[in-house]
C-alpha cells in the first residue's frame, strides 16, 4: 500500500514534469524573444527546485568571458556585468557541474555559496553559456531526478536561445537590406527629380534635405568650385564660415574620404567647432570640384563604408545635376548670342543698298557675300542731290561684331556727308579723322569711293588704301588701276589731304571694285590664293557680257577655286558704261 | 505629379500642421517654409499630423532634421502623429523613432507636450 502510493506520487510528479517540459518547450520554441526565454528558464527552475538565487550567463566568444544576461535573487551579480572564468574546455563540454561535489576547481560564482550547480546551455555545436543555480533552501544537493529535469529544460531553452539569436540576426540583416533598398530608391527618385530641374538652388536644397533625412544628420555643408571660386553653397546647422585657406587645404587632400581626427580638428578649427566628422571630395571630369562635410549621425551610429558610399553617390548625383544646369545655361547663352547675331546680320543687310540705284547710261551689279554671320565688308551706291552716283567699297579689319559695328559707323558717316557740298578729298579726310579718334589703334578700314557724273561720264575718286579697282577701257586689253588717294582710314590723323583723281569714261568701259575676299580666297589645301591674275583673266573672259553676268562669273570662279570654303567676306561692284 | 497641402491649426498653445499628400523632393521646401515661419514667430511647440500623408521621401525627412535643433534649443519640439504604417515604416527604417516622439494620435502628442513641461 505504502509503496504503491509512493509509486503513484512519483508517477504524478513525472507527469507533471513532462507537462511542464512540453508546455515550456512549446512556449519557448514559439518565442523569438531571448529575454522571455531566459526569464522562464529561471522562474521554472527556481520554483521547481526552490532555489532563491539563479542566473544565466552567456558566453562572449569575442572577449572570452561571460555576460550576466539575467539574474534573480539576493546578492546575484547584476545583469549586464561581465564575469571572467578560467574554465577549461573540459568544463564547457560537461552537461552539469556541481560545485563542492564534482572534482573541478571553480571560483565562487554566487557570493557565499559553495554548492552552486551549473547547467551547460549548448546546442550540438555551440556553447551558449550556463544556467547557474544557488544551493537549495534545505541546503541539500540536487537529486538525480531534479538534475535530469533541469538538463532537459536547459536543452529546450538552448534551442530557443539559438532560435531567437538566429531570428534577431535575420531581422538585422533584413533591416539592413531594407535600408539598402531604400537608399537605392532615394538615389533613383532623386536622379529622376534632378533630371527635370534647372534651378540650381532647388537641386542644392533637395540634396541637403535628402542627405539630412537619409543619414540622420543635422550638420552638413556643401562646397562647390565654380569659375575658380570655392564657396559654401548650402549648409545646415553650421554656425561658422570656413576659412578660404582651410577650404583649399581640404581640397588639396589626396584622399577623397577624410575622416576628421584630432590632428585635422586642431588644424582646421571650423571642423571641430561644427562637429564635422567626415569630408568627402567629389569629382567632375577627373577634377575635385566639390566637398561634402557631414556631422555625426543623430542616432549615435558611426558611418559605415556603405554609408560613405551612399553619401558619395548622392553627392555625385547632385554635382552632376548642378554641372548640367551650367552647361544648359551656356547652351542657352550661346543660342541667344546666335540669335542676336542673326538679328545683327539682318540689320547689316539693311545697311547695304537695296534696290541698287540705276542709271540708263550704266549697267550696275553689286554683291556682298558674308563669310560669318556679320562681316566687315561694306559697299554702297547712292544718288547725290544733284543726280550723280556715289560708289563706295570698304573692308574693315577683322570680323564679327567689332568689324560690323565699325562698318555701320562708316555707312552712317557716308549717308550724313552725302547731301553736304564738300569735296571727296575733304570728306575722306574728315571720315579718317573720326575713325582714327573713335576706334582702337588696331582697327582700320580700307576704303575706296568715287562719284560718277552721268552727264559727262567723268569719274572722280579717292582710294584710301583699298585694293585698287580695275578699269578696262573698251579698246584696251590691260586694265588701269585706280590707286590715287592716301592712307588707309583710321591709321593716323589726316596730315596731308587725300589726293583725288578724275578719269573720263566712255561707252564700253568696265569698272570692277572688289575686296580682298576675292583675291585672297584660298584653295582647299590652303597653299595658294585666288590672286589678281585669275580675277583679271575672268573679267577678260566675260567682259562682253552684262555686269550681272561678269559678277556671277567672278563669284563662281572664286567659289570653285576655294571649293566652297569661304573664309572672308566677298564684295564686288561691276559697272559697265553702256 | 501629386502635391502637398499643409493645413495649419491652433490647438491651445500648440501649432498643428496637417500634411496632406506627398512629402518628397518637390514638396519638401513647402514644409520648410511653414516650419521656418512658425519658428520665426517663436512658435516652438509643433505637432505634425500625418493622417493624410501618403508618401514621404528622404528629402521630406531631412526637413525635420534641419529644424529640430532650432525648436529644441528653445525648449520646444516637433512631435509627429497619426502616421499610416507605410509612412511610419520609412521613419522607422531611417531610425527616426529614437529621436522624435511619434505617437498614434494627435491628442497623445499634446499630452506628451504637457508632461514634458511639467517635468
Amino acid at each position: 500500500m505504502l509503496s504503491r502510493s509512493a509509486n503513484q506520487g512519483e508517477d504524478h510528479q513525472s507527469r507533471f514534469e513532462l507537462n511542464t517540459l512540453l508546455e515550456t518547450s512549446r512556449m519557448l520554441v514559439e518565442s523569438q524573444d531571448m529575454d522571455f526565454v531566459l526569464n522562464n528558464l529561471l522562474l521554472i527552475t527556481m520554483g521547481k527546485l526552490m532555489v532563491s538565487r539563479a542566473m544565466v550567463i552567456i558566453y562572449q566568444p569575442a572577449t572570452d568571458n561571460y555576460k550576466v544576461s539575467k539574474s534573480k535573487g539576493r546578492n546575484c551579480p547584476p545583469e549586464g556585468q561581465y564575469l571572467s572564468f578560467q574554465f577549461g574546455d573540459k568544463v564547457r563540454e560537461q552537461s552539469v557541474i556541481q560545485c563542492g561535489i564534482d572534482d573541478i576547481e571553480l571560483p565562487e560564482i554566487l557570493e557565499g555559496d559553495h554548492r552552486c550547480t551549473l547547467f551547460n546551455l549548448r546546442t550540438s555545436n555551440n556553447h551558449i553559456g550556463f544556467l547557474c543555480l544557488g544551493s537549495k533552501g534545505n541546503d541539500q544537493p540536487l537529486n538525480e531526478h531534479e538534475i535530469e529535469f533541469i538538463e532537459s529544460l536547459s536543452i529546450i531553452s538552448s534551442v530557443a536561445i539559438a532560435n531567437s539569436r538566429m531570428f534577431t540576426e535575420l531581422r538585422r540583416i533584413n533591416r539592413k537590406l531594407d535600408r539598402k533598398v531604400y537608399e537605392l530608391n532615394t538615389l533613383f527618385d532623386l536622379s529622376k527629380d534632378f533630371n527635370i530641374m534647372v534651378d540650381r538652388q532647388e537641386i542644392v536644397r533637395i540634396f541637403k534635405f535628402a542627405m539630412l533625412g537619409q543619414m540622420l544628420i543635422r550638420k552638413f555643408f556643401f562646397i562647390l568650385e565654380q569659375d575658380g571660386e570655392r564657396e559654401v553653397v548650402t549648409a545646415s546647422g553650421i554656425r561658422t564660415t570656413p576659412d578660404p585657406a582651410d577650404i583649399d587645404t581640404l581640397f588639396e587632400r589626396e584622399q577623397d574620404l577624410i575622416e576628421v581626427d584630432q590632428q585635422l580638428a586642431d588644424d582646421i578649427p571650423f571642423l571641430a567647432e561644427n562637429d564635422i566628422r567626415a569630408v568627402i571630395g567629389l569629382h567632375f571630369q577627373h577634377e575635385k570640384i566639390a566637398l561634402v562635410g557631414v556631422g555625426s549621425r543623430a542616432n549615435g551610429e558611426p558611418y559605415s563604408s556603405s554609408d560613405y558610399n551612399f553619401l558619395r553617390s548622392l553627392g555625385n548625383l547632385a554635382l552632376l545635376s548642378i554641372q548640367k544646369t551650367y552647361l544648359l545655361e551656356e547652351r542657352i547663352e550661346k543660342e541667344r548670342l546666335e540669335e542676336e547675331l542673326n538679328i545683327a546680320k539682318g540689320i547689316q543687310k539693311g545697311l547695304l543698298p537695296d534696290p541698287i540705284p540705276g542709271c540708263d547710261k550704266l549697267d550696275i551689279a553689286a554683291r556682298n557675300i558674308s563669310s560669318s554671320q556679320v562681316g566687315g565688308d561694306y559697299f554702297d551706291i547712292l544718288e547725290t542731290p544733284d543726280k550723280r552716283l556715289l560708289f563706295a567699297i570698304g573692308d574693315v579689319t577683322g570680323k564679327g561684331i567689332p568689324a560690323a559695328l565699325l562698318m555701320a559707323n562708316l555707312q552712317a558717316m557716308l549717308h550724313v556727308l552725302l547731301p553736304i557740298d564738300i569735296s571727296l578729298t575733304e570728306a575722306t579726310g574728315q571720315v579718317n579723322d573720326i575713325i582714327h579718334r573713335n576706334t582702337p589703334a588696331d582697327k582700320f578700314i580700307t576704303f575706296f569711293w568715287g562719284i560718277l557724273d552721268p552727264d559727262d561720264l567723268s569719274f572722280r575718286y579717292v582710294n584710301a588704301g583699298h585694293n585698287p579697282p580695275v578699269l578696262f577701257r573698251a579698246d584696251a586689253d590691260q586694265p588701269q588701276e585706280l590707286q590715287e588717294g592716301g592712307l588707309i582710314l583710321g591709321a593716323m590723323p589726316t596730315l596731308n589731304p587725300y589726293e583725288e583723281q578724275t578719269v573720263p569714261l566712255s561707252s564700253g568701259d568696265l569698272l570692277v571694285f572688289y575686296t580682298d575676299g576675292v583675291t585672297e580666297a584660298m584653295n582647299p589645301d590652303r597653299s595658294e590664293e585666288f590672286g589678281k591674275q585669275r580675277l583679271l583673266d575672268c573679267i577678260r573672259n566675260h567682259r562682253s557680257k552684262s555686269s550681272e553676268e561678269i559678277e556671277q562669273a567672278i563669284i563662281k570662279d572664286v567659289q570653285s577655286f576655294a571649293d566652297g570654303d569661304q573664309s572672308d567676306d566677298i564684295t564686288l561692284i561691276v559697272i559697265k558704261v553702256n | 505629379m501629386k502635391n502637398l497641402n499643409i493645413n495649419h491649426r491652433q490647438v491651445g498653445n500648440y501649432d498643428v500642421l496637417e500634411l496632406i499628400g506627398e512629402l518628397d523632393a518637390h514638396t519638401a521646401s513647402q514644409l520648410e517654409k511653414v516650419l521656418k515661419r512658425l519658428i520665426n514667430q517663436e512658435k516652438h511647440n509643433i505637432i505634425v499630423n500625418c493622417e493624410d500623408l501618403e508618401y514621404i521621401a528622404s528629402a521630406g525627412l531631412g526637413v525635420f532634421m534641419a529644424y529640430i535643433e532650432d525648436v529644441r534649443s528653445v525648449g520646444g519640439d516637433i512631435k509627429l502623429s497619426n502616421m499610416n504604417p507605410k509612412v511610419y515604416n520609412v521613419f522607422d527604417l531611417l531610425g527616426f523613432p529614437t529621436l522624435y516622439d511619434i505617437v498614434p494620435e494627435e491628442e497623445e502628442a499634446i499630452q506628451k507636450f504637457e508632461s514634458d513641461e511639467s517635468e
